[in-house]
């Protein structure tokens, strides 16, 4: 699980202007709902899901995907556009 | 303006895991995901890559937030 001082290296190295956030504790992970129990030669282990997770102004849930479709963002920010659009408009 | 804060939460795993409940040792056990869109997202704190402690709720009635989860996908561990 990175820390935050590799999350930091790597955000300096590929120049990320967003927070890059350690879930060190599981905490988030598992209110979530997004950790997954693997077996790896008899013992389970828990690895977190890929998935993305829009939460508007409102601390709404607009859109959650997890496993394979979410390694594609594109209907995210789909989501993610529309929601401006709708905020912008009002 | 910014309206959007992006968040990525970098979760790249050392075999250094927790290790699970017993009955689920025998096989693969796809995580619940028990939120659904129009839930109320539940409040979490995170520390982020400047050593911040970053709230979901410091955000509410003023950015959108897009969560990403990545496992293993940048810093190889």
């Amino acid at each position: 699980m990175d820390s935050p001082a590799a999350n930091a290296a790597f955000a300096k190295q590929i120049g990320i202007t967003f927070p890059l956030l350690s879930d060190m504790n599981h905490k988030m992970l598992t209110t979530y709902g997004i950790l997954k129990t693997y077996d790896v030669q008899g013992d389970g282990y828990q690895w977190a899901l890929r998935a993305n997770i829009v939460i508007d102004k409102d601390g709404i849930i607009q859109h959650i995907e997890g496993g394979d479709s979410a390694v594609d963002p594109n209907t995210a920010v789909a989501i993610c556009t529309d929601l401006h659009k709708k905020q912008s408009a009002q | 303006m910014k309206r959007f804060l992006a968040a990525v939460l970098l979760f790249a795993m050392t075999l250094v895991l927790t290790p699970a409940p017993a009955q689920s040792q025998k096989k693969e056990e796809v995580a619940k995901m028990t939120l659904k869109v129009g839930d109320k997202a539940p409040d979490f704190t995170l520390l982020s890559d400047k050593w911040k402690t970053i709230k979901l709720s410091d955000y509410h009635g003023k950015k959108n937030v897009f969560l990403a989860v990545y496992v293993l996908a940048f810093t190889g561990g």
